[in-house]
């Protein structure tokens, strides 16, 4: 197990050394600059007269807090900011010349500053002289002490005191007046509740309502004829086991973990591009969107899952295989949106880190403990010290997000001032879908890059040589922007194949830094305000003794495994509450994210102890949570509205009916794909960002065409080049599964067209996708750049941790239902789909309610769609063919309400 | 008799109830916080009643991306001048302005000749001089103007306007966003509030962005607005199937609020089609309007088109209008592109503030005009300014500020604001105070906590509230 633990390391490609940015080192500040006396009258004059003059004339312009505008993070206003450096290392190092950056910049060595202009020898002289007698500086920043207004004795009680905070008891199983209800324990915790308030529950929901629930619950689709009709007879002999059989077989089908996988990604703010300003794609992310699909189709154990999102890397693996997969799970920590033109790095650092602290704990404890990062945290004993403790852990850890590196460096896009690196998997995927290059297209990509980078060098010599303002000069300017994106492209192309032109493939994910420390913390979050050192720890009121972390390392195994561990008061809580959730519609707690003292209290607490220690004692089984919960007769109770009982409890607190909800955006999709008959159930290979590349995202296109003019510069090669592309992909897309011959030939032709627009015109069509059949989990999900088809239904915003999704009806939703073309398309589909089935008019009609909401028509409903159909064929133009009216009808059913409620 | 009684109070407990049930308002807690903003409505679009009397009923942001030099247009520096070519604060030389500056009104506010036309309102112009946001990057800037922070999804400045005070023409959106740039949604977008709050993006400045697209102004588009295949009065009897079903659903439940809510979504869609393109249709206007805002042709074209459709949209009724202007980032050039950038603004906006002037409509319409921070007082490579978040200018002009006014300083040079200055935070507060809105009161309860436009921030500029 060991070695394989300690390989990793080898497996990464480790040329980033810009990336390496430490919210603060013992070495390079205050400690030891607090002991040190007082620099003399002549180190001070020293200081004065040589060196303070040069800092203030040469640097601060770009270097200084009040230029605001601090180029590399680096700051030296003050003596603690020269020591704490920029993102490239301190900049003075008191005694050590070798080691102070400033020095090797000034004296141009791997650094040249000031860029322009060299210092005299005599400057460069000086400084030398400077920090070999200790870099004595008169400019002092305070190190801060902080002191907390929360005592020990405050966490104490807290523990003491409130709920959430201690560890579940199994309670005793609540006796109940009517024996003959409840089918599981839990159900007599409920009746127990709703007996003590004095209210009873309502009656059990119809059979083929408790089928489309379970159907939507657990795979996202609408149930099929078939399986209405079976469940329906098993139903009248015992609806016991027609629930039970029914739960069974839909947990085992692939489409189960597309379902609860997606909720999961919610959670995860999973997305496929950094979004923000600089929104470079994440061609690799896929994989962990389908690690989290296969994960909750094994069943896997939620500790487990935990772990491995959290330290995956660290963890032993049996093989290659599991330690790839173990990779891939920490794309959970990697995949939050960054600022990535943020030009101090140590900013950047502490707020990456800070994203992830936020987002594993949100996730995983439903606690905010990122509120303490400025200051005490206002609500809950969670001392500010407590979040460095917990960031110092996430400190330690160097997260891999950009693009691979290659032997050109790594070049993550033009205004990335934050680059970074991938993780290497340490198998090859088996069915690599990135593109292989002949030893000839290598040497020709490699010929390019030399050609770009001469170019580069004169496009700078042309612009330096000629005025300023010259249209000559700005011309060159653009040219060297456009250089760079092109050399970017190719790198990202090099660096993305072995020396064979074979794909290599990568995961976004993290490891141990090579050194890990603690966290200093921060006067107001303020990453130039240092205060003290806070040694690494979780939070004081979740934890019952100071962690051990291992040396060395970074404390991240030992937070997943404090996390996944049955002592932890909140995780199985949390868990267990989410999926109570997404089947009841509301959790125990409401506030799914938020188990604090500023959340909800629990409804039932007893109930979310009893299933939080079920859910362990299964294992951490969420299958079997699932099945627990669906087999409840509180599960099966219909929504119908009782005008008293919501008088005593309107927001159904206590269970006395179902909820009514509506459909998420997948489900709408997915469904709309479904009764058309043309939903693809099959996963399609990666995604179509992965086949785009790596790029910044613009135009809500995915064509990267600095990748297109790696082969070809000119203007016309560059469009033969683009004509090519698109007739593959449309190639590509064209042999997906389970297609009849003439939809794939207009799919692709209407791709080939959908493309070209939306790359000529900055349509777009192509991120909006309207032509896929694929389930929805797979569409591209690019940041600021939804599929509408998913945006306008309330899609998770993928740049947060969203538990709970909004419903709400807007006029956008509306437009979409009449005039999209995926709607337009799906319907008419469904159209011609009951037009062939059967000819009667009465029969189509029964069949297209039969589709779509699994029921016959009401006579009312018979009125009103033969009013529509006089109506609507009195307006068409004479011998218009009778399929118009059919396609508007069958919209009309896909627009309605009942299509995306569920009762 | 019994029964009478019981239909009465359910109808009672409905429209009482009503906002925990309707789904657009889904986060349940988000009602009490509504309530006690007196914005408590069981229509979360219907109008509601501010906190306090409100100066300005509506707003029209113009939004200048790239950050446009305050030291050349806005904020005068005579010491700029004198000392041009010394050395910099912060290194760099110092670049004096070549614009000339005059004192504009009878207020004499100082305005460079880059504004001739907007320099006429002079009278109605508040001009705030100590401007400062924290960050100094186009994209982080921009989405701290519009939402107070950076670091977060936020809700935006719009969204929290329409979330507290509604909209009052129920066919069109209450939030539009015009030509926004491309990748700006989060700007106008609605985050942890109800959808339905979020701005509805029209026109937008073709994907591509940058300058070209301004030219190309806006095209009559908001997605999805017209069916490509049926005639109006077919989509009308589908219309009419469609709330058939969903009344028929309706007719079957004494309660539900989330069908409710769909057969209300689709009326206004159905008004919106009819109802956003003819609203975008200028061609109605007279020769002697288009040529007011320069929306008949040459440079001042597309952006007098975008003014003149702001004013049509706040004339129907819409609460919140940013109309997006690009293209300001001088870094080099700024003596030939920067009266380029201000010629094609510059008589739009003299033209809508002389046409909401005329039609009575300034009063209590807010006109709001920024970047999302200023430039260097020092030069960037001779002929340019570099990025500068410490100081700069936005002004205000309607609703309840006074005109003729300049609150705030920058120093000298105009690198820093040092006499009451004003925070984005402050900025937002005092947006809001014109609309009637307290800062501190106007809060959505989000992921356990109260949220706010201002965050733990915020001070309102009384000294600038007519």
């Amino acid at each position: 197990m060991k070695p394989i633990v300690a390989l990793s390391r080898s497996f990464l490609i480790l040329l980033n050394a810009t990336g390496f940015a430490l919210l603060c080192t013992e070495a390079s500040t205050g400690q030891d600059a607090d002991g040190r006396p007082a620099p003399s009258v002549e180190q001070v004059k020293f200081f004065e007269s040589k060196i303070r003059p040069v800092l203030i004339q040469e640097c601060y312009g770009c270097h200084s807090s009040k230029t605001g505008n601090a180029k590399g993070g680096l700051r030296l206003d003050n003596e603690q900011l020269m020591h704490l450096g920029g993102s490239s290392g301190p900049a003075v190092v008191p005694g050590n010349v070798d080691e102070s950056l400033i020095y090797n910049a000034i004296s141009y060595q791997d650094f040249e500053m000031p860029p322009k202009k060299r210092l005299s020898d005599t400057i460069v002289e000086d400084f030398r002289k400077w920090i070999e007698m200790g870099a004595p500086d008169p400019r002092k920043t305070e190190i801060a002490q902080l002191r907390s207004q929360i005592s020990a004795e405050d966490i104490a009680q807290a523990k003491r005191e409130f709920w959430a905070y201690q560890k579940p008891v199994m309670p005793a199983i609540p006796t109940i007046d009517d024996e003959s209800w409840p089918r599981r324990e839990l159900d007599r915790f409920v009746l127990a509740g709703l007996e003590n308030a004095q209210l009873s529950p309502v009656a059990d929901a119809e059979s083929s309502q408790v089928l489309r629930r379970l159907c939507y619950d657990l795979i996202g689709l609408p149930p099929s004829r078939e399986q209405l009709e079976r469940f329906v007879r098993a139903w009248q002999k015992d609806p016991d086991h027609a629930v039970a059989t029914m739960v069974d077989e839909l947990l085992e089908s692939p489409q189960y973990g597309e379902r609860w996988g997606r909720h999961w990604l919610d959670l995860a703010r999973y997305a496929e591009s950094n979004g923000r300003e600089v929104n470079m794609t994440n061609p690799h992310a896929w994989r962990y969107r389908d690690y989290v699909i296969d994960s909750f189709n094994v069943d896997k154990p939620y500790d487990r899952f935990v772990q491995e999102q959290i330290a995956g890397d660290l963890l032993p693996a049996k093989n290659d295989a599991q330690w790839a997969q173990n990779l891939i799970a920490t794309s959970f920590l990697a995949l939050g949106p960054k600022s990535l033109s943020e030009r101090n790095g140590a900013q950047f650092a502490a707020d990456l880190a800070d994203e992830q602290l936020d987002t594993t704990t949100r996730v995983m404890l439903g606690t905010s403990v990122a509120c303490a990062r400025c200051h005490d945290h206002k609500f809950e004993p969670i001392p500010q010290a407590d979040y460095y403790a917990l960031a110092g852990i996430f400190a330690s850890t160097e997260t891999y997000y950009g693009v691979p590196a290659s032997q050109f460096g790594n070049m993550g896009g033009v205004q990335n001032r934050n680059k970074s690196n991938l993780l290497r998997l340490p198998i090859e995927d088996p069915n690599p879908f990135d593109k292989t290059f002949t030893s000839e297209e290598l040497e020709q990509l490699t010929a390019q890059m030399n050609q770009a980078r001469q170019e580069i060098v004169e496009s700078r010599r042309a612009s330096s040589g000629v005025g300023k303002n010259s249209a000559n000069a700005k011309l060159q300017i653009q040219n060297v922007v456009r250089i760079q994106a092109r050399m970017a492209a190719i790198s990202s192309q090099l660096g993305g194949v072995d020396a064979q032109g074979k794909p290599i493939s990568y995961c976004m994910g993290v490891q141990d830094r090579a050194e890990p420390r603690d966290a200093r913390m921060l006067v107001r979050g303020e990453i130039d305000q240092p205060a003290q050192m806070v040694p690494r720890d979780f939070p004081q009121v979740l934890r019952d003794s100071p962690v051990d972390i291992a040396p060395g390392s970074s404390g991240r195994r030992e937070l997943a495994n404090w996390i996944a561990s049955q002592d932890n008061p909140l995780t199985a809580r949390v868990m267990v509450n989410r999926i109570w959730q997404h089947l009841l519609g509301a959790g125990l707690v409401a506030s799914t994210e938020d188990f604090g003292s500023t959340g909800q209290a629990p409804s039932h607490p007893e109930l979310l102890d009893y299933l939080a220690l079920k859910f362990v004692d299964s294992g951490w089984s969420i299958k079997s949570m699932i099945r627990e919960i669906c087999t409840s007769r509180t599960y099966r109770l219909s929504s119908a509205y009782d005008l008293e009982k919501f008088e005593q409890d309107p927001e159904n607190r206590l269970l006395w009916r179902g909820t009514t909800r509506q459909l998420d955006a997948e489900a709408i999709r997915d469904s709309i794909l479904f009764v058309a008959g043309r939903l693809d159930l099959q996963r399609p290979r990666a995604s179509e960002v992965a086949k785009a590349g790596y790029m910044q995202v613009r135009d809500g296109s995915l064509i990267n065409i600095t990748q297109l003019t790696a082969f070809s510069t000119d203007d016309n090669g560059r469009r033969d080049a683009i004509r090519e592309i698109i007739q593959q992909r449309a190639a590509e897309n064209s042999t997906t599964i389970g297609d009849r011959p003439n939809d794939r030939r207009r799919r692709s032709r209407d791709n080939l067209r959908g493309m070209a627009a939306g790359l000529l015109n900055g349509n777009s069509e192509y991120t909006d996708m309207v032509h896929a059949t694929y389930r929805s989990v797979y569409l591209p999900i690019v940041r600021d750049e939804l599929p509408r088809a998913l945006d306008v239904f309330d899609f998770a915003e993928p740049s947060m941790v969203v538990g709970q999704r909004e419903t709400s009806s807007t006029p956008n939703q509306a437009l979409f239902m009449l005039n999209n073309e995926f709607v337009i398309i799906n319907s008419e589909a469904l159209a011609k789909r009951v037009a062939e089935a059967t000819s009667s008019p009465t029969q189509r009609l029964e069949q297209l309610f039969q589709l779509t909401y699994g029921r016959s028509p009401t006579t009312a409903e018979r009125s009103a769609v033969r009013k529509f159909v006089l109506d609507f064929d009195a307006h068409s133009a004479a011998r218009e063919p009778p399929l118009s009216t059919m396609i508007a009808l069958s919209q009309a059913l896909i627009a309605a309400a009942e299509f995306r409620v569920i009762d | 008799m019994q029964e009478l009684t019981s239909f009465s109070r359910r109808q009672l407990l409905r429209s009482a109830t009503a906002g925990f049930g309707y789904l657009a308002f889904s986060g349940l807690s988000s009602f009490a916080a509504a309530a006690e903003s007196g914005a408590a409505s069981n229509k979360p679009l219907s109008p509601k009643a501010p906190h306090f009397p409100a100066r300005a009923k509506r707003v029209i942001f113009l939004a200048m991306a790239g950050a446009p030099s305050h030291v050349d247009t806005f904020d005068y520096k005579p010491q700029l001048n004198e000392d041009h070519g010394k050395p910099g604060r912060y290194g760099g030389q110092l670049l004096g302005s070549q614009r000339k500056f005059r004192q504009r009104g009878q207020a004499g506010l100082w305005i460079s000749d880059l504004f001739p036309q907007v320099a006429e309102h002079a009278d109605e112009l508040c001009l705030i001089r100590s401007m400062h946001c924290d960050q100094p990057v186009h994209p982080a800037a921009q989405t701290q103007m519009h939402t107070g922070t950076a670091q977060f999804v936020r809700p935006s400045l719009g969204a929290w306007t329409l979330y507290g005070l509604g909209t009052e023409n129920e066919s069109v959106p209450g939030f539009i966003s015009l030509a926004a740039p491309a990748g700006s949604s989060r700007n106008f977008d609605s985050a942890f509030l109800p959808a339905i709050y979020r701005g509805t993006s029209v026109g937008r400045a073709s994907r591509g962005g940058g300058a070209g697209a301004q030219q190309r102004g806006v095209s009559a588009s908001v997605a999805d607005i017209r069916n490509p295949g049926l005639t109006s009065s077919q989509q009308r009897s589908q219309l009419d199937l469609i709330q058939a079903l969903n009344r028929e659903q309706l007719s079957h439940k004494d309660h539900a609020p989330e069908v409710e809510g769909v057969i209300e979504s689709y009326e206004l869609a159905f008004r919106m089609q009819d109802a956003m393109p003819d609203l975008m249709d200028t061609s109605n206007e007279t020769p002697e309007t288009l040529a007011l805002y320069g929306a008949d042709g040459g440079p001042t074209s597309a952006f007098g088109q975008q003014c003149l459709m702001a004013r049509r949209f706040v004339e129907a009724g819409v609460r919140f209008v940013e109309v997006g202007n690009g293209g300001w980032d001088h870094h080099r050039n700024l003596s030939a592109d920067l009266p380029v950038s201000c010629e094609k603004i510059d008589k739009p906006i003299a033209g809508l503030l002389a046409d909401l002037k005329q039609r009575d409509l300034l009063k209590d319409t807010l006109v709001i005009w920024g970047g999302e921070f200023g430039r260097t007082p020092a030069a960037q490579g001779g002929d340019g300014r570099d990025h500068n978040n410490k100081g700069y200018t936005t002004w205000m002009a309607g609703g309840g500020v006074q005109g003729g006014l300049s609150y705030g300083a920058t120093d000298e040079y105009g690198y820093e604001a040092v006499e009451d200055a004003c925070h984005i935070h402050d900025w937002h507060a005092t947006i809001l105070h014109l609309l009637g809105l307290d800062h501190e009161r106007l809060t959505y309860r989000y992921a356990g906590r109260d949220f706010r436009l201002t965050n733990v921030s915020g001070n309102v500029l009384t000294k600038i509230l007519s």
